[in-house]
């Protein structure tokens, strides 16, 4: 118990927390846009997989922020087939998540085994890039603080630190811009924003295009840091696991920031222990992070009718 | 006075070949009130939709000050100085009425969207126009009155020189509906024009200075205001006279119903209403009257088993009514035509034939060993059809292809086929048109004859006045007044205790709830 709490409290399970978290958030933040628009996006697993997938290959012919972009373009391509699909032809926005998720499980293996030449499970012969490391050493002159400074802000991906950046950028496009507000009027009421002249389909459809955008980076950075290659099924639920974050965080960008927080902590813890207790089986310690997710939302939703019911109640 | 808007021989015909308007016209001069009348289905929606950019003429044109327009959409109409207020306000709740108003126009600094400056409009906006609304609350905690005038506000943020108010009083109390018109009257003032879709004729004689009159897609007339009396109208809009007059119960029989402190509670375990006490007889229809929203509703699902009740106790011929299923209560003699037919009453997919037997189905007539009698079932519509005069194709139509009026006649038909103890009713002319209406109360009223006790709310107090022989008021959930119904008692009378500004003595109810 010691030594877990030993672990828990270092820099380096710090600096596992953030590489963990860094995919899910931008996944979460993908996810919230979407739910404030109105459509929910359960392809946010198949997004991650594909753009994952993509980063990769064209990691191996491009620098590494061209296969990042390259990955953000898949996950944005999707997210306009998705809208194309739901707002053009009018199917079910669930069925066409689902649509995404089924193609991108089968899709991934297969085009991985044609860009590797018969590799079904890993993309281990192709020499892919990472995502640099941002060093910030420099830090380490501070007086007093510098080395725990650096132990704690070094080494992290640029993508991390792109990943707060975007919280704030959502957080002020959301709750600071017109098209915040349109965006949030049209997923609560969609006849209000219509009834004002602002094109409803199109900020869904936009919104879907950026959602994608969005996972589509958090795919990258999980091929392309966390791990450096593409296995099948490599994004392991993640995607689900950031719809839980969105409702989590009560669909604010600050409150979703925590709840992806919440579950890379866990997803960190599951790659520790493993080290610290033999003993428990690991394929037990992996299913913490979903555990926990069932757990949170549980919590949440129990919470969520008490305090409607305060609410009710206080009104009398 | 010249026209600043006007619409020559607009036709329009919705895909699957319904008319919806046929050479129609309407003129409307700058900086009067002009009100566009019609039954249900008329066209007037269509019309409305036309110019206001949502829906396009297949035929005709639209002149705005003598200049021949098109609007595509609704945006390139606002930007022309139209507005438009929708029966069901197209505002998002948990906005605040200011991010209501400006929303799709907002000022901006910048990226940024620029509340200070939101907020300084609308108070001016709403102080100019006397339309007292604070910009701050969430429009959501906001009663129907004041989100009307957020809607309002709206149009005119947009700078609407001409305003289409569709069905405004339709939500209102007879308070509320005074205030719009005081509001609309300042609008006029101000240069403003207003056109107003109603079907409520005693307010459209009361607000506008032009009428113009619509039936079956097309304009029957354009009449003065000053030169019209109600009966003229409504013959216009009808096509022939009609007399919406019911004769009232000749006598009441014994208790058949009684309510005895009930309290209903949500879900979330708040109160949706408490402390009700209420005797109907036999042969009488007791009107509930309330905004909506304020128990009557949830009264009416808990007397017919669709909602739990948290205490008290429900009789029906001296039998407590609360341990029984919805389907022994029907089999005790009770009926109920429910608030929204395509909801709760009719199963629109299925046949009307179907529909009319759904209560019915361990009826020995009409199923046996567990198989459907078709022919029997047919017949039991044929008849039905017949007797409630149901314009349909036949028996085996789906109930969703008909006309408001003729699905809510299918569900009359269906509750009243047999004569009940017990009838509820909610709504059971919404949307539905004055042919039909006629019709409806006649059936309800027949049924009272026959000895039912009813209990009937509706959102139309004209219409709980011409019908009810007492009536009971609620406000949050509680009776706060009853009444016997007289040629003396008045909306406005009712209104006051509506909005809960004038309590009665508790001797005056207790007698009337008798």
């Amino acid at each position: 118990m010691i030594e877990l709490l030993m672990t828990v409290f270092s820099a380096t399970f710090f600096v596992t927390v953030i590489r963990t978290t860094t995919p899910l958030l931008f996944a979460t933040m993908g996810g919230l846009i979407a739910d404030l628009s109105g459509a929910l996006n359960v392809a946010l697993e198949g997004m991650m997989l594909i753009a994952a997938l993509t980063a990769v290959i064209v990691s191996v012919y491009a620098p590494w922020y061209v296969a990042v972009l390259s990955g953000m373009s898949a996950g944005a391509l999707l997210g306009a087939l998705m809208a194309l699909f739901h707002l053009r032809f009018k199917a079910d926005i669930i069925l066409v998540g689902f649509a995404v998720n089924i193609l991108a499980a089968g899709g991934t293996v297969f085009a991985l085994s044609q860009a590797t030449g018969g590799d079904k499970g890993t993309s281990i012969n192709l020499q892919s890039k990472a995502i640099p490391a941002l060093d910030l050493s420099l830090l380490q002159a501070i007086p007093g603080v510098g080395p725990l400074l650096k132990s704690l802000l070094s080494g992290h991906s640029l993508l991390s630190w792109l990943a707060v950046l975007t919280v704030i950028a959502v957080w002020f496009f959301l709750y600071r811009t017109p098209w915040g507000l349109w965006l949030r009027g049209v997923g609560e009421y969609p006849a209000a924003p219509e009834a004002a002249g602002i094109p409803v389909n199109k900020v869904r459809a936009l919104s879907l295009i950026a959602s994608g955008a969005l996972v589509g980076i958090g795919g990258a950075q999980l091929a392309m840091f966390n791990y450096v290659g593409f296995t099948r099924d490599m994004t392991a639920g993640r995607g689900f696991i950031a719809l839980g974050a969105v409702l989590l965080g009560a669909r604010h960008p600050v409150g979703a920031m925590l709840a992806a927080l919440l579950f890379g902590v866990f997803e960190a813890l599951s790659i520790v222990m493993p080290n610290l207790f033999n003993w428990i089986p690991s394929e037990l310690i992996q299913t913490i992070p979903f555990v926990v997710t069932i757990l949170a939302l549980v919590l949440f939703s129990y919470r969520a009718q008490r305090a409607r019911q305060l609410r009710t109640l206080s009104k009398i | 006075m010249a026209a600043v808007l006007e619409a020559i021989s607009i036709g329009k015909t919705y895909p699957g070949g319904t008319v919806a308007n046929d050479g129609v016209n309407l003129s409307v001069a700058a900086g009067e009130v002009h009100a566009v009348v019609g039954e249900n289905g008329a066209g007037k929606s269509t019309l409305m939709k036309i110019l206001f950019g949502i829906e396009q003429p297949d035929k005709g044109e639209l002149r705005l000050e003598g200049k021949p327009i098109s609007f595509a959409n609704p945006r390139e109409a606002i930007d022309n100085g139209i507005g438009m207020v929708f029966q069901h306000f197209s505002l998002v709740p948990s906005f605040s009425v200011y991010e209501n108003v400006v929303l799709g126009s907002e000022p901006r600094n910048g990226v940024r969207f620029d509340r200070e400056k939101a907020i300084a409009q609308v108070r001016a906006l709403s102080e100019k126009f006397r339309l007292h609304v604070d910009p701050l609350p969430a429009v959501g905690d906001l009663p129907v009155g004041q989100q009307q005038r957020v809607e309002i506000l709206k149009a005119l943020y947009r700078d609407a020189r001409i305003l289409i108010l569709d069905e405004p009083t339709a939500v209102l109390a007879p308070q509320e509906v005074e205030e719009l018109f005081v509001a609309v009257r300042a609008l006029v003032e101000q240069g403003r024009t207003v056109i107003f879709i109603a079907h409520k004729l005693p307010e459209v004689l009361e607000i506008s200075n032009r009428i113009t009159v619509m039936r079956g897609g097309k304009t029957v007339g354009q009449v003065n205001t000053k030169d019209v009396t109600e009966d003229s109208l409504a013959t216009m809009m009808v096509g022939r006279e009609i007399a919406l007059r019911v004769d009232r119960a000749a006598g009441r029989g014994d208790v058949a119903c009684e309510i005895k402190a009930l309290k209903i509670t949500s879900d979330t375990g708040s109160t949706i209403a408490e402390d009700l006490n209420l005797q109907v007889h036999a042969g009488e229809i007791l009107g509930l009257v309330g905004v909506e929203g304020n128990g009557q509703a949830e009264l009416l699902e808990a007397v017919a088993g669709l909602r739990d009740v948290a205490d008290g106790a429900i009789y029906l011929n001296g039998e407590s009514l609360r341990p029984l299923s919805v389907i022994e209560r029907r089999a005790r003699g009770l009926a109920s035509i429910p608030e929204d037919r395509l909801a709760r009453g009719l199963a629109a997919g299925a046949s009307i034939a179907e529909n009319m037997v759904a209560t019915r189905l361990a009826d020995r007539r009409y199923v046996r060993h567990g198989l459907l009698d078709l022919n029997a079932i047919k017949a039991n519509a044929q008849a039905l059809i017949e007797r409630f005069s149901i314009r349909a194709g036949g028996p085996a139509f789906a109930v969703g292809t008909l006309s408001g009026g003729n699905m809510q006649k299918v569900v009359v038909a269906r509750e009243l086929a047999e004569q009940p103890k017990l009838l509820l009713v909610n709504q059971p002319t919404r949307g539905v048109d004055l042919g039909a209406t006629q019709f409806i109360w006649k059936s309800l009223t027949k049924a009272r004859d026959g000895g039912a006790a009813v209990l009937l709310s509706s959102a139309d107090l004209s219409e709980l006045l011409a019908l009810s022989d007492r009536l009971v008021v609620f406000y949050r959930g509680r009776i706060v007044a009853a009444f016997h119904n007289s040629d003396d008692l008045t909306p406005e009378t009712l209104g006051t205790y509506m909005l809960g500004l004038n309590t009665q003595e508790p001797e005056t109810m207790r007698a009337a709830l008798q």
